[in-house]
């Protein structure tokens, strides 16, 4: 078991390079390039007028420093490079501990003598005080199964999410400082991993909150961008932070019902059937727990990015595309996922009513997530919307298999997660290649897909990574997504939630449809060879080339893993015993699969009829144009269904509103009499000390005063005390 | 009519009123002495007068008010003194004995 106790440090490593980088070889670097900081400066200030990119012109460009990723800058001093090979040699080690024990717990190697049981092991625990009130505050990391399947996720993505920052963050000032925030962001999601109880995850919870907050607003000087509806990097990391609090307040609400039923915090406890767990604690009140279940799932519906809180993550793409690609793959929004997978056992106990607002709220999403992606023209934001997508795919996963078939456990959602993690990094980290390379090209911030095409000629891994990428999220047969998606969409059919299913299968289709769009605007065009999916006119300028090996290899390694990802069928039992297993024989024999299949080919065929040969994104759109309901339609996707706006609406005049109320109240009323009592008693000395005047006369007046009324009272008190007023 | 003790107290109120009068509302500083040495007076004779009409043993020779009495007048005679060469003091200075002048200690 030895094996299994020290699993604590793979948490710790990554805390371990944030500290080092953050106070030593940060510090190196920034002590290194004051000294040389003025020439390069000086150099990019030379080139400023040539290009005023991305907003960030006028009076930020009069000082060369501000300006965040310039590829003419190279920032990269010996210090800044320590720091990115030790992040990423410190999370290899963590990645390469992960896979043991993964496969270490899956009996594939046999190591630690005795497999990890279903229940897991305590690697820590740490009470605050021996008080009784304070026992149920206790910091304790548990492995477990899912603990493992999480934690290779969480590793690997972030291991090639770090090589690849390499050589896509190698001109942005703050080398140093983001290598750092990936190593604090793998830190919290491992926090959240490791929990084992609901403090430990909620601390760790918010940290994801913290560590996304700092790298989506990573590039502080980049300015907001009208045109192309891109809002200013500090202001996404702003909204990400606040939408995902007002989720957690749910969450916390939640939280303190079933500590306030149970009085502990611990998953097991409260899973278990000793006087407090959920099923002692709550029987006969199920209504409650119920309740306090959607609370809880409310705080996933924040990190994860559902509808109604879907917004922030669309926006979350100003940040380096990196930290995109881990947000999306590994870290922040699987964290909701997995916090209701860990509470799987609490939401079954709670009934069929909770799971279904999961199932719902992801059909939702899913639904709506892939509608909105189908017109956007921005290439990390169709990412970004087929992820909140595929995030409800999972949500559905989870939902239908506690409501409908509860011996599955968290296993359909899980193995999305698992699947989705890697397609949805390869997806992200080919964005960022494709626009690293079109920075270098053209010495501006392409992310409009119009801006784009033909580019498999020009980059062919990162096309043909793409490419692969795009067949595992459609469902494409014998790529990850389509063991994953289709047993989440085939379960919600065998499990009888019909709408569900058609639905989502509707949904598969639109996701096949907005990928292959997105693929044959951007790397194929209506010129193209091979029907023209490959290369094509390219529309934007300058020449283009292939990515450094650092952003490559990660491409080729999340290659593999996208078909590989699949095949991990034991995963269902692996998580909860006596799950039954996918069988490949199961799955191509079963004529739902082919369905979906089916309806993703139907999507790939539309969008290569429309941005193919055939067609072409001009003749397609001036159609679009030219019919009022089309075009009615394709603005309202466009405009996000204008719940964004609405959401603007409801912040600038209801919210604002109120707080501006609130704020005349305090200014009026609560300052009001803080400073009424203030001056008050300003004036009263003021008055006061007038009576001090230094005049014996004046004191006498006092004194002889106060001496006739008390007289006078005396007197009175004694004639009350004798019985009446007799004066003579 | 026999002087009865009302007599003597109403006396002594009124002098003592007469006396405060002097000490409160007037600027001079020897007037203000005069005021008090009024008011002692007074009291002065309230104690005769209490202790001539004691109840426990009337028109007796039962004296501590009139010994409290000569122990007053000697002490407003020192007093006097005192306040006569700080008055003297003070008008020497300062060329008046006005007391809403002499303010040099004032806030």
């Amino acid at each position: 078991m030895a094996l299994y106790q020290y699993s604590w440090t793979i948490l710790f490593a990554p805390l371990l390079s944030f500290v080092v980088i953050i106070f030593g070889t940060r510090m190196w670097d920034l002590a290194s390039r004051h000294r040389t900081a003025v020439s390069p400066a000086g150099a990019a200030h030379g080139h400023e007028d040539g290009h005023d990119h991305d907003g960030h012109g006028d009076g930020h460009a009069a000082h060369g420093l501000d300006d965040d990723d310039d590829p003419k800058v190279a920032r990269l001093s010996m210090g800044a490079r320590v720091s990115a090979y030790l992040g990423i040699i410190i999370m290899l080690a963590s990645c390469i501990y992960s896979w043991v024990l993964l496969l270490d717990s899956t009996g594939v190697l046999h190591i630690s003598g005795s497999p990890l049981s279903y229940s897991g092991t305590d690697v820590f625990s740490y009470n605050w005080g021996s008080a009784g009130f304070l026992a149920p505050y206790v910091i304790s990391f548990h492995v477990d199964h899912l603990a493992i399947a999480m934690l290779v996720v969480v590793t690997t993505i972030s291991l090639l999410v770090q090589f690849y920052s390499q050589g896509y963050m190698e001109n942005s000032a703050g080398f140093a400082r983001f290598f750092s925030y990936l190593s604090l962001f793998t830190f919290s999601m491992l926090l959240i991993v490791f929990a084992a109880n609901f403090l430990v995850i909620f601390v760790g919870w918010e940290m994801v909150g913290l560590s996304s907050y700092l790298l989506i607003g990573f590039w502080i000087n980049k300015r907001e961008k009208p045109v192309e509806d891109r809002p200013q990097p500090a202001m996404a990391a702003m909204q990400a932070f606040i939408v995902n609090r007002i989720g957690d307040v749910g969450f916390v609400i939640g939280i303190m019902i079933l500590f306030w039923k149970t009085n502990t915090f611990d998953f097991a406890t409260l899973g278990g059937s000793s006087s407090q767990g959920v099923h002692a604690a709550f029987a006969g009140n199920t209504t409650l727990l119920t309740i306090a279940m959607i609370l809880v799932f409310c705080g996933a519906i924040g990190k994860s990015a559902q509808v109604p809180l879907q917004i922030w993550l669309p926006n979350a793409m100003e940040g380096p595309t990196p930290v995109s690609a881990l947000i999306h793959a590994a870290t922040m929004v699987a964290a909701g996922v997995y916090m209701v997978a860990r509470t799987f056992p609490l939401f079954l106990a709670s009934g069929a009513t909770a799971f279904e607002v999961v199932a719902w709220i992801g059909t939702i999403t899913a639904l709506y997530a892939a509608l909105v992606a189908l017109t956007q023209t921005d290439f990390k934001r169709v990412l970004a919307y087929s992820t909140v997508s595929q995030l409800g795919y999972m949500f559905v996963g989870l939902g239908i298999a506690g409501a409908g078939d509860p011996s599955l456990g968290a296993g359909p959602g899980m193995f999305h997660l698992f699947t989705h993690a890697f397609f949805k990094a390869l997806l992200f980290l080919c964005a960022g290649s494709v626009i690293h390379n079109l920075h270098h090209a053209t010495h501006e911030e392409v992310q409009d897909m119009r801006k784009m095409g033909g580019l498999a000629k020009f980059m062919p891994i990162t096309a043909i990574a793409y490419f692969v990428a795009s067949l595992a999220i459609c469902g494409f047969p014998f790529f990850a997504g389509f063991y994953s998606k289709d047993t989440i969409i085939g379960l919600a059919h065998t499990t009888g939630f019909n709408i569900i299913y058609w639905l989502t299968l509707a949904t598969a289709g639109l996701t096949a449809f907005y990928m292959f769009r997105a693929y044959i605007v951007a790397f194929g065009g209506k010129d193209g060879k091979l029907f023209g999916f490959w290369g094509g006119t390219y529309r934007g300028v300058g020449t283009p080339k292939e990515a450094p090996l650092t952003i490559t290899i990660p491409l080729c390694l999340l290659m593999v893993a996208c078909v590989a990802a699949g095949y991990w069928f034991g995963l269902f039992s692996y998580l909860t015993p006596g799950a039954v297993d996918l069988s490949f024989q199961d799955i191509i024999t079963d004529g739902l699969t082919w369905i979906g299949v089916a309806v993703a080919f139907g999507g790939i065929f539309v969008a290569w009829l429309f941005y193919g040969p055939a067609l072409g994104w001009d003749k397609v759109n001036r159609v679009v144009e030219n019919n009022a309901v089309l075009r009615f339609l394709n603005r309202l996707t466009l405009h996000k269904f204008y719940l964004d706006d609405l959401y603007y609406w409801l912040t600038q005049y209801v919210f604002l509103g109120i707080a501006h109320i609130a704020a005349a109240f305090d200014a009026t009323v609560i300052d009001g009499i803080v400073n009424g009592v203030a001056s008050g008693v300003t004036g009263l000395g003021k008055g006061l000390r007038r009576v001090e005047d230094g005049k014996v006369q004046s004191y006498m007046y006092g004194f002889f005063g106060g001496v006739a009324a008390l007289a006078v009272v005396i007197f009175v008190l004694f004639a009350f005390a004798q019985g009446g007023v007799k004066l003579w | 009519m026999h002087p009865t003790l009302t007599h003597f107290l109403v006396l002594g109120a009124v002098l003592f009123c007469i006396g405060l009068y002097g000490a409160l509302a007037k600027r001079n500083a020897i007037a203000i002495l005069m005021g008090i040495e009024i008011m002692l007076n007074a009291v002065n004779i309230t104690m005769v007068a209490f202790s001539f009409y004691n109840p426990v043993k009337p028109y007796s020779t039962f004296l501590t008010g009139q010994i409290f009495a000569i122990f007053i007048i000697t002490v407003a005679a020192a007093e006097a003194a005192v306040a006569l060469a700080m008055i003297i003091a003070i008008y020497r200075k300062r060329n008046t004995v006005d007391v809403g002048e002499i303010n040099l200690m004032k806030w």
